[in-house]
């Protein structure tokens, strides 16, 4: 199978420290393949330098290739374009000075989208899949900033499925939400898995072990292993390291 | 390596300080050892209502250039933060020469205006008036408009960005409208020191024209005024 994403070789330098060591991987279209590792391993950066978005962190410089769907992402001129393909949940909800409404439909509005009808059924639908539309559908005009936290990174994962990207990044998304409704998105995330391809960068091990098909772990900037999710999380998996972090021993 | 880069571009930007330094010393030198303004030579005759009537008109008739220059302070502090790079050679040059113009007491402009524009030339020019309000309220617009448009999260950008938004998208509809206050500030600030400025040009030739400390109502009004956008201004930011 074609890969949808290839890596080779990426190292990222933050001015004089290197955040990651020559890490090679391929991500395979409608998998969820799960980032784990402890903190300062490099995750947020290995996705950042996926949508471009490491440009804006001063004093960055970046060696390797990362390819998307065969073609170097810093040979496509239409960076913005890129960008749209690729959505992203940050860690924490990062709610735009917009409406809930206004939130959702930014990044379609954004790709030129100006039809009524057509965005009404985008924000519904976004907002049903990130398990917010029966919270919200009566204040759709009230202001994104102004939702709880958890309601805040649910509006964010609406707002990055909004322009249907063909890879769902998703850095801890979890990590302002309640348990109840992170497991409402998990099954969520099952179904688009079909749909789209998601990069899944979590702390909770658990996490990774019920979703990803695939699990890499990352250390100190290193890709120490990855395979199959039941491999790593079994009691056999390549490396020792691997074995003592799903385990608890370290991280 | 990097330090020895740092190093060689302090050197050259402390020795640039210096040159410009010495050259308004040699300057101000020059102009004051003539005497006409230490010796009084200059007829207070010069300086009469008229004059002020005339600075008045000149001011007035500046209002679209004092707009124009906050704007364009405002548009140069969204090109240095948004457009470009902070470790680029442009910015550092930029920058450290609007912080050492930025520094300069409001009080120091005030007074070299008055000595260039009425004791010196002895003529009320719009480039003098320009130059004035350029220094007074260029640099401090610059920097705290830069300020304020750091304080917007490098988050709001980042979740702005990956949606596929342009930088121009970014900054009009991000970027504006989280420091659209402070910026409201800012010109407050700017109008503040415009209107304290003018009060003090209209004082000083009053007091040398009829060496008299009443001074006009204008003077109490452009004070009063200065005073309100202020407290305006502390209000918004």
């Amino acid at each position: 199978m074609q890969p949808v994403i290839e890596i080779s070789d990426l190292k990222v330098f933050y001015e004089d420290a290197q955040a990651l060591n020559g890490i090679s991987l391929d991500v395979y279209p409608n998998e969820i393949l799960g980032i784990i590792g402890p903190a300062q391993s490099g995750k947020t950066t290995l996705l950042k330098v996926i949508n471009r978005t490491l440009e804006f962190t001063q004093g960055t410089s970046i060696e390797g290739t990362v390819k998307l769907d065969g073609i170097d992402i810093n040979s496509i001129s239409d960076v913005y374009g890129l960008r749209r393909r690729i959505g992203m949940v940050l860690p924490l909800p990062v709610g735009l000075p917009l409406s809930i409404y206004d939130n959702v439909a930014f990044a379609p509005r954004t790709a030129g989208l100006r039809n009524k009808t057509d965005l009404d059924e985008i924000v519904e639908r976004c907002l049903q899949q990130a398990a917010l539309w029966d919270e919200v559908k009566d204040r759709l005009d009230s202001l994104g900033t102004k939702l709880s936290g958890g309601q805040q990174q649910r509006l964010t994962i609406a707002r990055a499925l909004s322009h249907q990207p063909e890879i769902l990044c998703l850095d801890e998304f979890s990590i302002a939400v309640d348990p109840i409704t992170t497991m409402r998105i998990e099954d969520v995330l099952k179904t688009l898995k079909e749909e789209m391809t998601i990069l899944l960068v979590t702390n909770l091990v658990q996490q990774a072990k019920r979703l990803a098909n695939r699990t890499a772990f990352m250390l100190n900037g290193d890709l120490i292993e990855i395979d199959e999710t039941d491999v790593i999380f079994s009691e056999n998996p390549t490396n020792q390291s691997t074995y003592d972090y799903v385990n608890g021993t370290f991280g | 390596m990097n330090a020895n880069i740092m190093n060689r571009s302090e050197l050259i930007y402390h020795t640039i300080a210096i040159i410009s330094l010495v050259i308004v010393i040699i300057l101000l030198w020059n102009f004051t050892s003539d005497g006409s303004y230490v010796e009084g030579k200059i007829n207070s005759d010069v300086i009469t209502e008229e004059t002020v009537s005339t600075i008045y008109g000149q001011l007035y008739r500046m209002i679209p250039t004092f707009c124009g220059v906050i704007l364009f302070s405002i548009v140069i502090s969204f090109y240095l933060e948004e457009w470009l790079q902070q470790t680029s050679w442009q910015y550092q040059i930029i920058e450290r020469h609007i912080a050492i113009l930025a520094r300069v007491p409001s009080l120091v402009v005030g007074i070299l205006a008055v000595y260039f524009i009425f004791f010196h030339f002895q003529n009320i020019t719009y480039y003098g008036l320009l130059l004035t309000v350029v220094l007074l309220v260029m640099p401090v617009t610059i920097q705290s408009t830069q300020k304020s448009i750091q304080t917007v999260d490098i988050s709001v950008r980042e979740a702005a960005y990956a949606l596929g938004a342009t930088r121009w998208r970014v900054v009009t509809d991000h970027v504006f409208p989280h420091t659209f206050s402070k910026i409201l500030a800012v010109i407050c600030t700017a109008i503040s020191r415009i209107l304290a400025i003018a009060a003090f040009l209209v004082a000083s030739v009053w007091i040398y024209g009829s060496n008299s400390f009443s001074f006009p109502k204008s003077v109490i009004l452009l004070i009063t005024g200065a005073l309100i956008v202020s407290v305006l201004s502390s209000l918004l930011d």
